[in-house]
């Protein structure tokens, strides 16, 4: 049994680096238009900026392709050096509390399950303010995505140790170091049934693109871990992409769960999977509850029911 | 005319059922109820009991003082015993054990002789409420015969209905056409909850019960953000785990409608008593300085116009409004004769994702709705607050009821009060030389407060807490301190006669 697991394992199935999707005038345009005048804050060089690269590559081409238009997507951003992104996206959305971004974006979707929505996060305020809420969301499996800027630090509060952090990260708050074994976050999502696993690295835009456009395409709830290195705060965690490799999507549990074990977010030695690490199909939230596959059918929100 | 019957015995063995069934009758037959309900926080056993008054005149209280005792068990026969009137009658369960599950319908059989209620108004609410109601009807029966008739209560001419502000607040929500309640089960907020859950497809809404209070007041904001009308419903402590998003809502002025229903505190305190103790958090929670309306509905009559009004008043303030309640008021049932005035018509006017780009931060913003720490656009955007602020006022004050007045107009004799602690003082000083100022906007208060209390020679603060936090309002608004104090705070409302006994001596 043990040796069919090994042998099935993605390492020596790895797929081809997809192409980026040739850029085109008009994505260009859409581009332009989904940022904003706000002045950006990010530290120069910060891989922030790649991330809201991608985002914004992915939505032109959902654009582009007129399936949806700009006002149907809504954003919830946590606070923190990733929520910043709200201010630099001309999307509707609510820049929330720290730690509530989950919750309140499920609560876009009661109020119009018609939105596309996304919600942005950091692993401090995820996986420490937010806890509670991503187990449940994984287990509601709202339509929505969510996409964790997890740079194994706080930086906005300059340099605290997250539940991702490695053992023995010495701080301002904890001079003895972090004491910890860090959390496995896609352990907890896999626990908790969650219907779509992906991790991506910031540094590698492409890849980013190609899997926030299968996030946003999984009804349910896409979870996709973005490898974000913060180039001030916790550096010891940073260069880890020679370590990363591409793996096909994974539809098998078991293989999931093996892949899950390969980092265990403390290591300078483990390789670490990229990719979608798990999907399945499972009926979301918003076609459970008969009144929002009213509202779906209608294509309206209760603004119009 | 005025009977009070104390139904007691331990979780689970029906008391409810009783005083169901017998209020369902006597209200058909033209009588005017109210049933307190005291348990304790278990699901089996320890001691719980209702009392059941009845008028043939509105109410809104009970007495301490007992007419008829019905005993499921001999715990209860011994707490309530020292209360009998003199005179007074006892029912004993013990006596009907032999009708098993039908022992609830004997009872209320033996306690309907007493009341000279003819057996058919019985047997025709059995058949109403059963499908196989053979057994019970002879059940009743047995309980009917076993007594005799010390009471007779002739048919009377009123429409009554039974209602909780539980049930009030369902039913407002539905006649204000709520779009989205979401809740997590507290006491007392629980029961409007259930309410509000069970016809939420019938009433055209969604009804959510989250991962806790935190989520539930997030995904409210959500919610409204994308267009619903939405309300969340909670007790202290859970309103207590919203209060950042209070805030939030302050900033985003995202409309919002919250349901406070207090028990008593600190901590989880006694979890299935009252208390008039979260006025203060109520106005303030939440860090920051942001408008918002408080309401305290007495009755829940008032309590189904309200929740219409807080609806509206969010909506189109762009405000938190607070609905605030207790135990006492949500699981109470009152029994009135009026009818509540018709909902404002509610429309959302605002942007809405889908349509625009609208954007809401917990940051200070600018005119995109991005963040700034600009001191210009900070000091712009808390003076937009505080004058939207003062608009909500200017309207609540030309067309609100804010405070009401009760009993007799001109005395010099004024109590102050509110929530619901309003029915046992109207019902107190029916026969008193005294008025009563029901305030009923905490935030905004009414100015005419200041002007009834310089009009009055005594003025008395009748308050179920333990500081008098209406009373500590009133002298922050208005300088005046109102020396005369009754504070209950043992968790128990006033009872009527109790009340009496103290205005007596106070007036
Ligand atoms: C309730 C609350 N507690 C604490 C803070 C302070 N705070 C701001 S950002 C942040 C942490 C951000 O860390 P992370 O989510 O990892 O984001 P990053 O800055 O690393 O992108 C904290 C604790 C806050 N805003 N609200
Ligand atoms: S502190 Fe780190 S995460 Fe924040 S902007 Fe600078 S580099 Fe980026």
């Amino acid at each position: 049994m043990v040796k069919k697991i090994i042998k099935k394992s993605p390492k020596t199935k790895q797929i081809k680096k997809a192409a980026p999707p040739k850029p085109n005038k008009n994505i260009i345009k859409l581009k332009l238009d989904l940022g904003t005048k706000s002045e950006n804050t990010w530290c120069p060089g910060c891989p922030n900026f790649m991330i809201l690269e991608a985002v914004k590559r992915t939505l032109a081409t959902y654009i582009d392709s007129k399936k949806y238009k700009k006002e149907d997507f809504a954003i919830t951003a946590d606070i923190g050096c990733h929520g910043k992104i709200f201010d630099y996206l001309n999307l509707s959305g609510i820049y929330g509390l720290h730690g509530r971004a989950i919750p309140t974006a499920i609560g876009m979707k009661l109020g119009n399950p018609n939105l596309k929505v996304i919600t942005f996060v950091g692993d401090g305020a995820i996986y420490s303010e937010g806890i509670s809420h991503l187990i449940h969301a994984f287990k509601e499996n709202p339509d929505m995505s969510l996409f964790v800027h997890d740079n194994q630090v706080f930086s906005l509060t300059t340099g605290q140790s997250t539940p991702t952090s490695q053992t023995g990260y010495v701080t301002k708050s904890e001079p003895l170091g972090e004491f910890d074994k860090p959390l496995n976050p896609i352990k907890i999502a896999l626990a908790s049934n969650a219907t779509f696993i992906a991790r991506v690295n910031a540094r590698d835009t492409p890849h980013m693109v190609e899997i926030m456009t299968k996030a946003i395409n999984h009804r349910g709830f896409s979870f996709v871990e973005i490898m974000q290195d913060c180039i001030i705060f916790n550096m010891d965690q940073n260069f880890k992409d020679k370590r990363m490799y591409k793996i096909p999507d994974n539809k098998d549990i078991k293989i999931a769960e093996k892949l899950a074990s390969e980092f265990n977010y403390n290591s300078k030695e483990e390789k670490i999977p990229m990719g979608v690490l798990y999907h399945n199909d499972q009926p979301c939230l918003e076609d459970r509850w008969p009144q929002l596959v009213d509202l779906q059918k209608r294509k309206v929100g209760w603004i119009n029911k | 005319m005025r009977l009070n019957i104390v139904i007691g015995g331990a979780a689970g063995q029906g008391i409810n059922k009783v005083s169901t069934i017998v209020s369902n009758i006597l209200v058909k037959y033209g009588y005017f109820t109210f049933n307190y309900r005291d348990y304790q926080s278990l699901i089996r056993g320890g001691h719980s009991f209702n009392t059941l008054s009845i008028s043939d005149s509105q109410i809104h209280s009970h007495y301490a003082s007992i007419d008829i005792i019905v005993a499921l068990n001999k715990r209860a026969l011994e707490t309530h015993k020292p209360a009998l009137k003199k005179g007074g009658m006892i029912i004993i369960a013990k006596e009907f054990k032999k009708e098993g599950r039908n022992l609830n319908i004997a009872l209320a059989g033996a306690l309907l002789k007493i009341l000279g209620i003819p057996l058919e108004n019985l047997n025709e609410e059995i058949k109403l409420e059963f499908k196989d109601f053979d057994k019970a009807l002879i059940s009743a029966k047995k309980g009917y015969d076993s007594e005799s008739e010390k009471f007779v209560l002739k048919k009377l001419d009123n429409k009554i209905t039974i209602l909780s502000g539980s049930n009030a607040m369902a039913i407002g929500a539905k006649n204000a056409n709520l779009d989205i309640y979401i809740g997590y089960p507290m006491t007392p907020s629980t029961n409007a909850l259930h309410a509000m859950a069970k016809d939420q497809i019938k009433n055209k809404m969604l009804v959510f019960q989250a991962e806790n209070e935190i989520s539930v007041i997030s995904m409210a904001l959500g919610a409204s953000f994308a267009g619903a009308k939405s309300m969340v419903g909670t007790s202290g402590g859970g309103y207590d785990l919203m209060s950042e998003s209070l805030s939030l809502q302050g900033i985003t002025e995202i409309p919002l409608v919250v349901y406070l229903a207090s028990r008593v505190g600190p901590g989880t305190g006694v979890p299935t008593y009252t208390a008039q103790s979260d006025l203060d958090i109520a106005l303030r929670a939440g860090h920051g300085e942001f408008p918002r309306v408080v309401i305290a509905p007495g009755t829940p009559t008032e309590n189904i116009e309200i929740v219409a009004d807080a609806l509206f008043l969010s909506e189109k303030f762009k405000m938190l409004s607070i609905i605030l309640s207790d135990k006492h008021l949500a699981e109470s049932e009152f029994s009135t004769t009026l009818t509540p005035k018709k909902a404002t018509k509610i429309t959302v006017k605002r942007s809405v994702p889908g349509t625009s780009i609208v954007k809401a931060s917990s940051y200070e913003s600018d005119k995109f709705g991005n963040s700034t720490e600009s001191y210009i656009l900070t000091e712009a955007n808390v003076d937009k607050r505080m004058q939207k602020y003062n608009r909500a006022k200017e309207y609540i004050n030309s067309n609100l009821e804010m405070v009401k007045i009760h009993g007799k107009k001109n005395s010099k004799n004024l109590i102050v009060g509110w929530g619901s602690t309003s029915g046992v003082i109207i019902d107190a000083i029916r026969d008193l030389d005294a008025k009563f100022l029901q305030v009923i906007y905490m935030k905004p208060l009414s100015s005419l407060i200041r002007k009834e209390l310089e009009k009055a020679d005594n003025v008395i603060l009748i308050e179920c807490n333990a500081t008098g936090q209406l009373g500590r309002l009133i002298r922050e608004k208005t300088g005046i301190k109102i020396e005369n104090r009754l504070l209950k705070y043992n968790g128990r409302p006033f009872h009527e006669d109790e009340l009496k006994i103290y205005l007596g001596e106070m007036l």
